[in-house]
């Protein structure tokens, strides 16, 4: 089971279009909801006018701040965001009131008739005027994070450093741009509880949230994830699910709601947009002496994920590679920009294209290969990262680059607008530094079968295949006999969110402990000896063992406030990626021709899922370096806010290498964030390659191209 | 969600005629693939007339030289259709770029010069071809060069009553032509600018030369007095280099300097070299 490409299990109802994902699930009766937001970044509400609203035809209940019969504050990491706006919103898009009608139709031309009298205030748009400006977005300081990471000493190494770089990088918004639009249906059900189903990557986060705006128990609520196309971090945070519950909460009928592209445009959080400055020392050998990183934030007016990307950010500043003095300042300002979250790699992708810059341009100044560079300074077993956190396992970076070696010795310019770059990473498997466990709960069932209870969101990453090949594997049981259940708070604990690279590492391994303690009472039952489940059960259901229950907390510590010292993460992702471009220096355009991409998973559970994430991952990569670019009210849908196309896709050949990590089930680490986070920078060292310019901000499209092209010829 | 309409679905030309005559703020649907967008952000229209179903309307021919494009042909259409990519490559290619699959099958080429936006990339290859269209009405018949159809971006010369019911172009046997367009991707993409070409040369001189630039003027254009200045020229580089600079020149006097021209200038200036080197 292990290393097999087994099939995905959803694939034959995927291809005939059987799942019913949020957006198509229907209830007899259901009236729809939408979210009347505000047009204005930061304002005082004086008041709210629904007369003209509540006249409209097919307008069931209007609901607004006041109508929260709990605490109305949600937040994934701390409680500061309004469901509905009170007495002021902090952004455009800031939900104000729900409206619920007995159509769509009915619901969303009453939206039209919606009067809000604002009272603007000063608002705030970049973070260096968030820090000076008097205006305040909450009422202390507009800065929401700061923290560092220390290592050694700075000025020392700079004074025996032979060479030092110094650039300044930015990145922008981004928006997840899911396949998917944030959906979902709520009821009540027998028993008066409120079910949300909904399109999301974290059911537990989301039943709690409900229980706490809603003022009731967390048994009165349960939430199942529905077939969800897509989330990439977007459906981290609460999308529909708490206007879904106080609708019905309101109404007592099934709600249904769906946001338009628009509306998800609008309202989901954003990829951060840091601005990076980054200073490189190293000595004439190429051995890099110190990296001292300024990070500035624009976290938007709530924290969402600002703070786990601010110190994940910090944590990953220097890159995969051993650097003896580290000075790292990381701060995420408060603006009335959109709010911004958990994307894909959380804030790990922009330093990436920061670090891997560096590494060629040092290696440029030193006339040396950027591959051996990166041979030289690669993290290894033994080594110490920024955190001084020593690797003992599982650190492959230089066997990824070995596979890339043959390929990158033997490249060779087609033309003139050729070029090849490198990028590298390494990624934290988990949450920073901080408890995030996951639990799996097996049980023995009166027909024979083990039912499998498990509260991974599978979000098209292939996680409900994973955890079944380490459930067979670990269990030598047939596939037959397994039955999922999955995805709903009711019948399942929390295994905590769908994100940080982490599901097939920590619940794998949560799987992996409970199928070992079942497999231990089926081998003492005589399972393995012939006798069935069936026979077995009776015993069982006396003995009082039917439940066998399976955990795993990634070993990390708590970091040091003001160094950051300490263990973040207990293991790491380490990958290369090697990219061709063609580049035509008249109109600017940079085609991505091919990737060669070399991961570091630990254990491969199952290789066509990790080759899967990988080819995502570089189409995702493609997007973030040359055309993705969010302009608040200016991005308001596909229409102009440009994603890579297959056409923009480059061949891509895959290397896994398997550098097992002794925590993790059979060896397996994460790979979902690992595959997006080196593309961007590999493009970009590429395109150097190409035509002798370097790009300092992304995304890197034909206009910034074809200036610095021209800039050069000047 | 759309707003309320009732819609006629006319099989004959003379119904659509009448429709259009008789019934109140009325708007013709050929394809829909601006017109829906435009609805869905609240524009509204009390009856949709759809003439997608008029088989007068529909087919392409060539008679003499002179091709007969009807107006409901879809951009797919003509992208496929072998007349139109022997007597007219770079109309063929342009419509191979529109949009995306989905919005060649069904948006046509009458409706995309009724739409008349700037970017549209069936205008420059018709500039080039000196294409007519014929716009049709109960009280007769119009045909207009395509240049005066158009008045300005997303307004042109069609009557309320008319339906564009045919483009007429001529070949250009005996030309080199194309027509190229750059985009912030591969596909999927609004053009940023476009030119499309058609160039006879003889002796290493310029016998004539046709070209249209797109998304850089209000409208795709044709720097004319240009062309006709370099008729009988010799190919050289000096007279491509001051033909070029002339083009820049009558562009910026037509749309003044725009922020956008930081870009697109050198991009026009090397592109033209291209094309004009052959």
């Amino acid at each position: 089971m292990i290393g097999q490409d087994k099939e995905r299990i959803d694939v034959i109802d995927k291809v005939l279009g059987r799942p019913v994902f949020a957006g198509d699930m229907k209830k007899e009766g259901s009236l729809f909801a939408v979210v009347y937001r505000s047009e204005r970044p930061h304002a005082w509400i004086r008041g709210i006018d629904v007369r003209k609203v509540t006249a409209q035809p097919g307008v069931v209940r209007i609901i607004t701040a006041a109508d929260i019969p709990g605490q109305n504050r949600i937040g994934a990491i701390k409680k500061d965001q309004p469901c509905l706006a009170e007495d002021k919103v902090r952004y455009i898009g800031e939900p104000i009131l729900i409206i619920v009608g007995e159509t769509e139709e009915a619901a969303r031309t009453a939206l039209r008739f919606v009067e809000v009298d604002y009272d603007d205030i000063e608002s705030i748009h970049d973070p260096f005027m968030a820090e000076r400006s008097s205006t305040l977005i909450h009422q202390s300081s507009n800065l929401l994070s700061h923290r560092k990471v220390i290592k050694g000493d700075i000025d020392k190494g700079f004074a025996e450093s032979d060479v030092i770089v110094e650039h300044t990088y930015r990145t922008t918004w981004l928006d997840h741009g899911f396949m998917e639009t944030e959906a979902g249906i709520a009821y009540l059900d027998d028993r008066g509880r409120i079910v949300v189903l909904s399109s999301t990557q974290n059911i537990h986060y989301k039943m709690k949230e409900i229980s706490r705006v809603l003022g009731i128990p967390e048994d009165q609520v349960r939430v199942v994830q529905a077939t969800t196309g897509g989330g990439f971090g977007g459906k981290l945070d609460v999308t529909v699910e708490l206007f879904l519950a106080l609708a019905v909460h309101y109404t007592k009928k099934p709600v249904m709601m769906r946001f338009t592209r628009e509306e998800s445009f609008l309202s989901n959080t954003k990829r951060h947009p840091l601005y990076i400055e980054y200073k490189t020392g190293a000595k004439k050998d190429g051995s890099l002496q110190a990296v001292k990183v300024n990070i500035i934030g624009d976290t938007g007016p709530y924290i969402s994920y600002g703070e786990t990307v601010c110190l994940r950010a910090a944590v990953h500043s220097t890159g995969p590679y051993e650097v003896p003095n580290v000075y790292t300042d990381s701060r995420m300002f408060y603006t009335n920009n959109p709010v911004c979250g958990a994307m894909r790699g959380f804030g790990v992708p922009q330093l990436a294209f920061a670090h891997e810059s560096q590494m060629d341009e040092i290696a440029r100044v030193l006339t040396m290969d950027p591959l051996h560079i990166r041979m030289k300074n690669g993290l290894r077993k033994g080594s110490r990262t920024a955190t001084s956190q020593v690797l003992y396992h599982s650190a492959g970076l230089l066997d990824t680059l070995r596979k890339i070696e043959p390929l990158w010795k033997a490249r060779k310019k087609k033309n003139d607008g050729t070029g090849f770059g490198l990028g590298c990473m390494y990624y934290g498997c988990g949450n920073t530094g901080i408890s995030n466990p996951s639990r799996c709960h097996l049980r023995l069932t009166e027909d024979g079968k083990i039912a499998f209870h498990s509260g991974v969101c599978e979000i098209g990453q292939g996680s409900d295949t994973i955890l079944l090949q380490i459930l067979l594997e670990t269990l030598k049981i047939d596939e037959n006999d397994v039955v999922l259940v999955r995805g709903d708070t009711d019948t399942s604990s929390d295994v905590g969110s769908t994100s940080a690279s982490r599901q097939t590492y920590i619940s794998g391994r949560a799987v992996y402990e409970a199928a070992r303690s079942c497999r231990a009472f089926l081998e003492r039952k005589g399972y393995y000896q012939g006798r069935s489940l069936a026979d077995i059960y009776p015993e069982a259901q006396s003995e009082q063992n039917l439940i066998f229950d399976g955990f795993f907390d990634p070993p990390t510590t708590k970091l040091n406030m003001e160094t950051s010292e300490g263990t973040p993460y207990a293991t790491y992702a380490f990958a290369t990626h090697m990219t061709e471009v063609s580049v035509d220096e008249k109109t600017g355009t940079c085609s991505v021709k091919k990737v060669y991409a070399s991961h570091d998973v630990g254990k491969a559970v199952n290789p066509r899922l990790v080759k899967g994430q990988i080819y995502g991952g570089i189409a995702m990569g493609v997007g973030f370096a040359l055309m993705e670019e969010f302009i608040p009210e200016k991005s308001g849908s596909l229409d102009n806010y440009y994603m890579a196309t297959s056409m923009d896709m480059p061949d891509v050949e895959v290397f896994i290498v398997e550098d097992e990590e002794p925590t993790g089930p059979f060896g397996a680490k994460g790979v979902g964030e690992p595959a997006l986070i080196p593309q961007a920078a590999s493009i970009m060292n590429a395109i150097q390659d190409a035509v002798g310019v370097r790009p300092f901000q992304l995304p890197c499209h034909i206009e910034r191209l074809k200036k610095l092209i021209e800039e050069k010829k000047e | 969600m759309l707003p309320e309409f009732a819609s006629v679905i006319p099989e004959s030309k003379e119904r659509a005629l009448a429709c259009l005559t008789s019934l109140e703020n009325v708007k013709v649907f050929a394809g829909g693939t601006d017109l829906l967008v435009k609805m869905r952000r609240g524009e509204s229209w009390s009856h949709i007339v759809d003439i997608t179903h008029i088989h007068d309307l529909k087919g392409i021919s060539a008679y003499d030289g002179l091709i007969k494009i009807g107006a409901i042909s879809t951009h797919g259409e003509i992208n496929q259709d072998h007349i139109i990519s022997e007597m007219s490559p770079s109309l063929s290619r342009a419509c191979g770029w529109v949009g995306s699959p989905a919005i060649r099958n069904m948006g046509t080429i009458g409706g995309n010069l009724v739409n008349a936006s700037p970017a549209a990339d069936s205008l420059a290859p018709l500039l080039i071809h000196d294409a007519h269209v014929v716009l049709e009405s109960k009280d007769g018949v119009r045909r207009m060069k395509l240049e005066n159809f158009i008045i300005a971006p997303y307004k042109t010369a069609i009557r309320p009553n008319e339906i564009l019911a045919f483009i007429e172009l001529r070949g250009l046997p005996g030309y080199r032509e194309g027509y190229i367009r750059v985009t912030k991707r591969a596909t999927w993409a609004i053009s940023r600018l476009s030119i499309a070409w058609a160039i006879q040369e003889q002796d290493g001189l310029y016998k004539d030369i046709k070209v249209a630039i797109g998304s850089c003027t209000p409208m795709p254009f044709r720097p004319r007095n240009v062309e006709e200045s370099l008729q009988g020229k010799e190919k050289n580089n000096h007279t491509i280099q001051a033909a070029i600079e002339e083009i820049l020149d009558e562009i910026k006097k037509i749309s003044g300097i725009r922020p956008s021209f930081a870009y697109k200038m050198p991009v026009v200036k090397a592109l033209l070299g291209e094309i004009l080197t052959g």
